[in-house]
C-alpha cells in the first residue's frame, strides 16, 4: 500500500500500536459504532458548538477509519464505501483537532451511547498513534516531559518541595498550637503514603495544610515522599502508555521502598484513575498494596468518628462538582457527598449529577493545551450553567484540573462563586479536640 | 431442498464462519484486568441489558425518543422477518393471526427503516458522519422486511425472501450490520468497565 506522506517510518510506527493495542475491547468497539449520531447532546463540546466535528461518533471515525483502511479488507479494496481512510497528513491533521481539542475522554457519551462504546478508550487510541507521530500537543508533551525528567510535572527542585513542606508543617504547629504537630516527610514504615499535586506546592499549598491539619486531627500514621510525590499522570492523558507506565511505576516502587500499606491518592481524577484503574494494567501485575483517594481516607475518618465536622462553619450554599474520572470513571460516587453533607450547612446537587455529570471542560489535558482553549471555555459554558441554576455561593470539587477550569469559567461567565478543594471545605468544618501527644506551643517563644 | 434453500444456507454457512471468526478474535485477544473490584460486574451485566437501556437511564433515548422509538421497530422488525425466514425454511405450521400481526409489524417496520433512512439523507450532522454503507445497509435490511411482509402475503416470493436474506448474510460480516454481532460484546465489555468500578449497579 502507498502511504501518501513523507514519515512513512512513523506512520509505520503508528500503526504498529494501533496493532499492538488491538484486543477484544478495542476490536469489539471498533465495530459497532452504527453512527446514529444520538450521542451529541452527550458531550459538552457539542452542546456548546453544535459543530458537527465535535459528535462523539465523529471520535470513534477517527480511528476507526484508520483501522479499517489498514486491517480488514473491505477498507483496502473500497475504503469509500465503508469510510477507510489513509492516514495521511490532513487525516493527522484532524485527528490531532478533533482527539486533542475536541475530547477531555470524560466518558460521558459512553454511558448515553446507544450501543455503549467506550468512546475514551478509542480517543485515547487515536491519542497513542499521534505520539508514534511526534503530534502531541508542545504544552502537553511538556508536562509529560517534566515529569519523566524530574519526577514532577511542574519540575519543582527537591528541595523546594521540602522549603514548603516544612514552612507548612510549622505552620500547622501554629494552627493546632501543638508542637508535635508535623507533616512527616519520607518515613519509612508509614501506614498511608500521600502523594500531592504538585501545582498544590506552588500554587495552593493551603490545600497541603489542610490535609496535615484532618490528619493530625485524626492521628493517623502518613508520610509524604519527598523523591516520588507528584498524584498526576498527563501521560495517560496524551496516550503515552510507556510513560504512563513508568510514572506509575515510580510510585508502585517508592509505595514498597517505604513499605506503606496504602498509596493515597490526594486530589486528582485522572491522577487517581491512572494509578488506582490502568496502572495494574500497565504494570501487568497487580499491587502488593491499596490505592485509595483522599476522598476515601476522609468518608472512612469521618464514619469511624476519628475527625469530627461542625458544619455550621461553611454555612454558605455549596456545590459539587463530580469529577468524571474519580466519579464516572473510578466508582467514587457517594463518598463525597457523605462527607460534605457533614461539613456544610446548605448543600446542593448539580443537575445532572454523579455519573451523568457534565465535564468542566477542563480534563483530557486541555488546561496544558493552550491552543485550545478558546474551545475549553466555550465547551465549560455547560458546567457554567450547572453552576449558576444551583445558585450556590461555593464550588467544591476534588480534582486540581476541575478547580483550575471552574475558576476560569468564574471569571469567564461571571459566576460569582469561591471554588474551593475537597479538603478545604472539610478542614474548615474540622472540630479540633486535645489528644494525648498535645504539646501545646509557648506562643511567647 | 430447491436452489434457493441452497443459496441460503451457503450464505447462513458463510455467515457462520464469518461470526465465528470474529468472535473467536474477540474473545482469544480478551486482556486480563488486574485492577482490584470495587464492585460487582455482575450486577452491571444485568444492569447493561436491561435498565440501562431505557431512555430513563440514557439520554440518546430520551432527547431522541421518536428516533429512539423508530429503532426500536425497525429491529423489532428485523428479527421477526428472520423468524418467519425460519419458519419458511423449515416449513412449520403457523396460526393465521400471528401471519396478519407480522406483516402488519414488518410493514411499519420498514416504513420506519425508511424514516430513518431518509433522516440520515436530510440530517446535517448524520450526513457528516455516514458512509455509503450506512445507507445500504438501511435499505438491504428495509427492503428484507418488505420482501417479508410480501412473502406472507404472496407465498411465491418466498424465494425472493430467500435471496434478499442470503445478501443480508453474506453482507454482514463485511459491514455496519457487524453491529448486531458486536452489539453483545460491547454491552458486556462496558459492564465490566462499569461494573468492576462499582458505578454500575443493577438496582430492582
Amino acid at each position: 500500500m502507498i502511504i501518501k506522506t513523507n514519515s512513512t517510518s512513523n506512520i509505520n510506527l503508528a500503526l504498529e500500536r494501533l496493532k499492538q493495542r488491538l484486543d477484544g475491547q478495542l476490536l469489539s468497539y471498533l465495530y459497532s459504532c452504527v453512527r446514529c449520531g444520538l450521542c451529541g447532546e452527550s458531550c459538552h463540546y457539542y452542546l456548546a458548538t453544535r459543530d458537527p466535528r465535535c459528535l462523539p461518533a465523529n471520535q470513534v471515525a477517527q480511528i476507526a477509519r484508520i483501522y479499517r483502511r489498514y486491517f480488514t479488507w473491505v477498507g483496502r479494496l473500497l475504503p469509500g464505501w465503508v469510510g477507510a481512510h489513509d492516514l495521511d497528513e490532513p487525516a493527522i491533521a484532524e485527528m490531532v483537532d478533533v482527539v486533542f481539542g475536541g475530547c477531555t475522554l470524560c466518558g460521558r457519551c459512553t454511558v448515553h451511547c446507544s450501543v455503549g462504546l467506550d468512546i475514551p478508550l478509542l480517543v485515547r487510541t487515536a491519542r497513542s498513534l499521534l505520539v508514534e507521530l511526534k503530534k502531541i500537543s508542545p504544552g502537553l508533551q511538556s508536562s509529560v516531559d517534566a515529569a519523566m525528567r524530574t519526577g514532577n510535572n511542574m519540575a519543582i527542585p527537591r528541595e523546594d518541595l521540602v522549603d514548603t513542606l516544612l514552612w507548612l508543617a510549622q505552620d500547622l504547629q501554629m494552627e493546632v498550637a501543638d508542637e508535635a504537630a508535623t507533616i512527616p516527610l519520607d518515613k519509612e514504615g508509614a501506614a498511608m503514603l500521600y502523594t500531592i499535586n504538585p501545582r498544590e506546592a506552588k500554587f495552593f499549598p493551603l490545600s497541603i495544610s489542610a490535609i496535615a491539619k484532618i490528619f493530625y486531627a485524626a492521628e493517623l500514621d502518613w508520610t509524604i515522599s519527598t523523591r516520588t510525590y507528584d498524584v498526576t499522570n498527563y501521560a495517560y492523558f496524551s496516550g503515552d502508555d510507556e510513560a504512563a507506565r513508568k510514572l506509575v511505576q515510580r510510585l508502585y516502587d517508592e509505595t514498597l521502598a517505604l513499605g506503606a500499606q496504602t498509596l493515597v491518592m490526594a486530589e486528582c481524577g485522572h491522577g487517581f484513575r491512572a494509578m488506582r484503574w490502568e496502572g495494574p494494567n500497565w504494570l501487568k501485575r497487580p499491587y502488593p498494596f491499596e490505592v485509595k483517594s483522599i476522598i476515601e481516607i476522609l468518608a472512612d475518618l469521618v464514619r469511624d468518628g476519628r475527625i469530627a465536622l461542625d458544619p455550621s462553619v461553611n454555612s454558605e450554599p455549596v456545590t459539587l462538582h463530580d469529577p468524571c474520572n474519580l466519579v464516572r470513571c473510578g466508582g467514587i460516587i457517594e463518598e463525597h457527598r457523605f462527607v460534605i453533607r457533614q461539613a456544610v450547612s446548605q448543600f446542593i446537587e448539580m443537575t445532572p449529577n454523579r455519573a451523568n455529570n457534565y465535564c468542566c471542560g477542563g480534563g483530557g489535558g486541555q488546561l496544558a493545551m493552550g491552543e485550545y482553549r478558546l474551545r475549553r471555555i466555550e465547551a465549560g459554558r455547560i458546567k457554567a450553567e450547572q453552576i449558576r441554576a444551583t445558585n450556590a455561593k461555593i464550588v467544591v470539587t476534588p480534582c486540581h484540573n476541575c478547580i483550575d477550569q471552574i475558576m476560569e469559567l468564574n471569571q469567564q461567565y461571571q459566576l460569582g462563586v469561591k471554588v474551593k478543594t475537597f479538603a478545604e471545605i472539610v478542614a474548615d468544618a474540622l472540630v479540633l479536640k486535645a489528644t494525648k501527644h498535645h504539646r501545646p506551643i509557648d506562643r511567647q517563644q | 431442498m430447491s436452489w434457493y434453500h441452497w443459496t441460503l444456507l451457503s450464505a447462513f454457512f458463510v455467515f457462520l464462519i464469518c461470526s465465528g471468526w470474529q468472535l473467536f478474535q474477540i474473545i482469544r485477544r480478551r486482556t486480563r484486568d488486574y485492577s482490584p473490584p470495587r464492585g460487582k460486574r455482575v450486577n452491571a451485566l444485568i444492569y447493561a441489558f436491561t435498565t440501562a437501556m431505557l431512555p430513563l437511564n440514557k439520554e440518546s433515548a430520551s432527547h431522541h425518543l421518536p428516533s429512539y422509538v423508530a429503532g426500536i421497530i425497525f429491529h423489532l422488525g428485523t428479527f421477526v422477518g428472520f423468524f418467519w425466514l425460519i419458519i419458511h425454511f423449515f416449513s412449520i405450521p403457523v396460526m393465521k393471526e400471528t401471519r396478519s400481526a407480522s406483516i402488519m409489524l414488518l410493514i411499519v417496520a420498514s416504513i420506519f427503516g425508511l424514516i430513518l433512512f431518509v433522516k440520515r439523507l436530510f440530517n446535517v450532522n448524520l450526513r457528516a458522519i455516514s458512509q455509503p454503507d450506512d445507507y445500504f445497509s438501511n435499505l438491504l435490511v428495509t427492503a428484507f422486511q418488505i420482501v417479508s411482509a410480501a412473502a406472507l402475503c404472496y407465498p411465491w416470493l418466498i424465494r425472493w425472501l430467500f435471496l434478499c436474506a442470503a445478501l443480508v448474510f453474506l453482507y454482514m460480516p463485511i459491514s455496519k450490520l457487524q453491529h448486531a454481532l458486536y452489539f453483545f460484546s460491547t454491552r458486556i465489555f462496558l459492564s465490566q468497565f462499569f461494573g468492576k468500578r462499582g458505578v454500575w449497579q443493577f438496582r430492582r
